[in-house]
């Protein structure tokens, strides 16, 4: 017999109502206060794994900041000539530069075509951060920092999560899953969904991301649907092995998966395969294959009656300690063709308003050179696109890039001017997340004045 | 000892339980079948690859080390010890996937040193892995150079990072039992600083492949992919270098005595102990033993019993032989998840699993099953040591690494190769690719006209003998509906609802 859990409770009784006033506890983290919702909306996270040398993505092109730029990389410096320029809308010249390989074939589309066109904006230095944090504050242990900073699992974990110096078990999208819940109970998938495997940022208390692969879900080879036939039975038979009890927790969290792959591979994969065919051509890249299966799924969402949704996909290599400068090309390209692919593909599709991408990574590198490759650092360059964006604009402060500069720990080692926090939060609030409740789903937000950075239209 | 006893202890030591084997266990006893593997010659991988006619790209030459893995893990002997270098894999990880992918024979000898190295001392193999040039390559010491502070160019330190958090000692400091141990805040204390990690990049300077011409000259070969690299004594910071615990090694020193110094530093730290026992138990018997479990583990770390600290081969023992290992009464949490290769392998060895070349050669391996040997898509292995997936496991501060890769996804994918496996590519397909391989269930099918006799031959084979009510009666409903002629079919579909059950997912 099914029984009420208190959660089921407290949203038939109306005691949520007096649970909401019982002080320390928001209602909303208990419940859920966000939607319904009468439009579609969705983010797409491009996690770019090992550590994006994200000030070689985005690097100043006035003569003074190109200069300490270049003194401070050295033979890691892209030649100023070669830079492709970019003019944010506040200055209306020309002060920063791209990554040669972002702008399509041509030198004029990809990134910098949708910088260009108000399609897509940086926001700069940005990183995981407790609180706000000076350099003197760090030299001298004055302030509140994330743990192991510098190191791979950790600065992910800390980007995914935003606990700051508490491990968490949760991640960000996971928060703002478990929020709108209630405003979402007709979606015939999981709000979040997964092409590149299980991650913290996706991880809740309530609800489940949905992993499928990168060319999307796929179906039981050995299951029908057709009651005359022998694999429907098998299906069944099947079916009822993974809803038994077991014995030991491996056992039980083993069949949990069995069941929602069972459950939703009819539903997902009968609706992906009645999308319309796209016209965008995506780069036969990992990221490629990733966005273009996510596009695909955003054709369906009306038969899936989706409303929000947030995709996880992301690219590795990132970690260029090696051959930086004949890796970083291919990387740097490869994000651009693959994200710019797949805004042309929600236009085509009608959703660029309502489709945002950003990109999230473990940290920036040093700016000093190792020979031929970079270090860990922490603070680093993020890229957001999609029509909802204000674009055409950079956003936080942007670090004057010295060895030993007022933001340099060591190595070219950025403290964050911008916490992830809040550049989560940003978007966070576009996705229909309400005020109150974004400090739950960015908890350190309060320790910084900016509760949005203003990269999202309203 | 039970045949279900020896199936648990074999699915810990071995890639996965036999009745022929677990007969021998039975009768020898867990540990004397110990001692007779730790004598067994070492099944390798390089001198297969290095008799093959090179092939036009070097990079096609994994498809062969993946072969030669699958046979050695098969039908090697060396059982025991080809279990333990895979967990070693998984712990001091290198892959294909990236740097080493024209590097076939650097990463099929980095295997072999594992494979070697598996019962003897930590210490040996913290160098060997050190000065590996596929660890080299991987990880970016090959080819570090002291710094240049005219060009802003400082030692990498991708290698010093990677080979304390990952290969020894951990981010924070252990107790004995493998629990934090908390400053006066309640707060657990960082093994190293940042400072602590440039000192051992800077130990970490002038090494590059063998006998090259200069140290920047280096390429690699065939040859020197294969031995240490060598140090160029000009290219190694001559500099003092401070590392963990406040031990600063004097300026001057040369390059082989900073580095036999710095591996010495960090062997003798004490989370190494606990660090080790608790990756090595989680990889062969449980994904969250006890603090009494990874204490006497690790007391064997330290002292097996001789004085010598880092014994592997005494800590393998120790972590078999440990009644944790084979509780009288199993709590929930023993055991753990099997990775979806050793899935694989115990099906394959329970099934005389060959292909019409007799070959394995499966270079798709991290695609299909989400794990392929040597094929981690970073240092940082397939999972987590620490993954919790969302429900109960999390709730109860557990982990259940394995689960990480256990997604809709790859479990669908698994569900469907065990499918393939069983109808389509066994002994009596007539259709075959050269390379497919194929299982054996014809003695099966020779008791396939009783559902019951042949269920308990499947669960016999693949359970230990031992499977739930729910189980077979499920297979046996299945079983019922196919006509007792077609004794192919009934036994295909009865090792498919095996090799896809809960319970053989799961290491007792």
């Amino acid at each position: 017999m099914k029984t009420l859990n208190r959660r089921d409770f407290l949203k038939t009784s109306g005691a949520a109502a007096v649970f909401a006033a019982t002080p320390g506890l928001a209602y909303s983290q208990v419940v859920g206060t966000a939607g319904p919702f009468d439009d579609y909306r969705a983010l797409v996270c491009v996690f770019l794994f090992g550590g994006n040398d994200s000030f070689n993505m985005l690097v100043p092109n006035t003569p003074a900041e190109y200069q300490a730029y270049a003194l401070s990389r050295q033979n890691l410096a892209i030649p100023q000539n070669e830079l492709l320029e970019i003019t944010p809308a506040s200055v209306q010249t020309p002060d920063f530069g791209l990554h040669p390989s972002m702008g399509g074939i041509d030198g004029m589309g990809g990134i910098r075509g949708l910088f260009e066109s108000g399609d897509a904006a940086f926001v700069t230095n940005v990183g995981p951060l407790v609180e706000p944090t000076t350099k003197d504050q760090y030299m001298n242990g004055l302030v509140t920092l994330p743990p192991q900073l510098f190191s791979h699992n950790d600065q992910q974990d800390q980007w995914t999560s935003l606990r700051g110096n508490v491990p968490s078990k949760t991640g960000w999208a996971g928060r703002m899953a478990d929020l709108i819940r209630s405003g979402v109970t007709e979606q015939q998938m999981a709000t979040n969904a997964s092409l590149f495997g299980a991650n913290l940022f996706q991880s809740a208390d309530e609800t489940v991301a949905y992993v499928m692969g990168p060319g999307g879900p796929i179906q039981f080879e050995g299951f029908s649907t057709d009651p005359d036939s022998i694999l429907f039975q098998q299906r069944a038979a099947f079916r009822r092995v993974v809803e038994a009890r077991y014995g030991s927790v491996y056992e039980r969290g083993f069949v949990e998966v069995q069941r929602r792959a069972i459950n939703a591979a009819d539903t997902v994969t009968a609706a992906i395969e009645s999308a319309q065919p796209i016209n965008a051509v995506f780069p036969p890249s990992q990221l490629g294959l990733q966005l273009e299966t996510v596009a695909r799924l955003i054709a369906v969402r009306d038969r899936l009656q989706m409303k929000r949704q947030v995709f996880f996909v992301a690219a590795g290599g990132f970690d260029s300690h090696d051959n930086q400068n004949d890796d970083q090309p291919g990387l740097l390209g490869g994000i651009s063709d693959a994200i710019s692919a797949f805004h042309e593909a929600t236009v085509e599709l009608g959703v660029a308003d309502a489709v945002t991408t950003f990109t999230q990574s473990d940290f920036g590198r040093t700016l000093t050179s190792n020979g031929d490759g970079t270090d860990h650092a922490w603070g680093g360059n993020q890229l957001v696109v999609g029509g909802a964006v204000n674009g055409q604009e950079l956003y936080g402060s942007f670090p004057l890039l010295e060895i030993g500069g007022p933001e340099d720990v060591g190595g070219g080692r950025m403290i964050p001017s911008t916490s992830a926090d809040q550049y989560a939060a940003t978007l966070a609030r576009w996705f229909g997340i309400a005020d109150i409740d974004l400090d739950v789903v960015a908890p350190n937000l309060g320790n910084f004045a900016q509760r949005d950075l203003g990269f999202m239209i309203a | 000892m039970s045949k279900a006893e020896a199936y648990q202890f074999l699915n810990q030591a071995s890639f996965g339980a036999t009745e022929a084997e677990a007969q021998t266990v039975i009768s020898m006893r867990r540990e004397n079948w110990i001692n007779d593997q730790m004598q067994k010659p070492a099944s390798l991988q390089l001198p297969h690859l290095q008799a093959l006619p090179p092939p036009q790209f070097p990079f096609q030459l994994h498809a062969d080390r993946v072969d030669i893995w699958f046979r050695n893990a098969l039908y090697g002997e060396d059982q025991l010890r080809q279990r333990v270098a895979f967990a070693l894999s998984e712990i001091m990880v290198v892959s294909q996937l990236g740097a080493l992918g024209n590097l076939p024979f650097a990463v099929a000898d980095y295997y072999d040193m594992l494979v070697q190295n598996a019962f003897g001392n930590y210490r040996d193999l913290l160098e060997e892995v050190t000065l590996h040039p596929a660890m080299g390559v991987y990880l970016s010491m090959l080819g570090n150079e002291k710094p240049d502070p005219v060009n802003n160019i400082r030692p990498d330190e991708n290698y010093a990072r990677e080979v304390m958090q990952l290969f020894s000692i951990g981010l924070v400091e252990l107790n004995i039992d493998g629990s934090e141990r908390l400053d006066g805040q309640g707060k657990p204390i960082p093994t190293y600083s940042q400072g602590i990690i440039e000192g051992f990049a800077h130990v970490y300077t002038g090494w590059t492949f063998a006998g090259a011409p200069g140290f920047r000259q280096a390429r690699p070969t065939r040859f020197n992919q294969v031995i240490p690299m060598q140090l160029y004594p000009e290219f190694h910071d001559p500099g003092s270098k401070t590392l963990l615990g406040g031990e600063v090694l004097p300026e001057g020193q040369s390059g082989e005595k900073d580095l036999s110094d710095a591996l010495d530093n960090i062997f003798n730290h004490p989370n190494v102990a606990p660090f080790i026992a608790i990756r090595l138990i989680q990889r062969l018997v449980t994904s969250n033993p006890s603090p009494g479990y990874v204490r006497r583990v690790a007391e064997v770390f330290n002292n097996n019993g001789s004085g010598v600290r880092g014994d592997l081969g005494a800590v393998v023992k120790a972590i078999l032989l440990d009644d944790e290992a084979h509780p009288a009464l199993a709590m929930e949490i023993d055991g753990k998840l099997k990775e979806p290769l050793l899935r694989v392998t115990q099906l394959w060895k329970a099934y005389d699993a060959t292909s019409n070349s007799g070959r394995f050669p499966l270079n798709a391996a991290y695609i299909l099953f989400g794990q392929g040997p040597l094929q981690s898509p970073s240092v940082f292995n397939f999972f987590s040591p620490f993954y919790a997936p969302p429900g109960e496991i999390r709730d109860s501060s557990l982990v259940a690494p394995e689960l990480e890769i256990a997604t809709e996804y790859q479990n669908t994918l698994f569900t469907n190769l065990m499918l393939l496996q069983c109808f389509v590519l066994n002994s009596l397909a007539t259709d075959r690719g050269d390379d497919d391989v194929f299982i054996d269930f014809e003695e099966e099918m020779t008791v396939a006209g009783n559902t019951n006799a042949l269920i308990d031959m499947v669960a016999g084979k693949l359970l230990g003998g031992e499977i739930s009510e729910t189980l077979r009666a499920e297979i046996a409903g299945m079983v019922e509906r196919i006509p007792e002629t077609d004794t192919a079919f009934r036994a295909a579909e009865t090792i498919y609802f095996v090799v896809t059950s809960p319970e053989y997912a799961y290491q007792r």
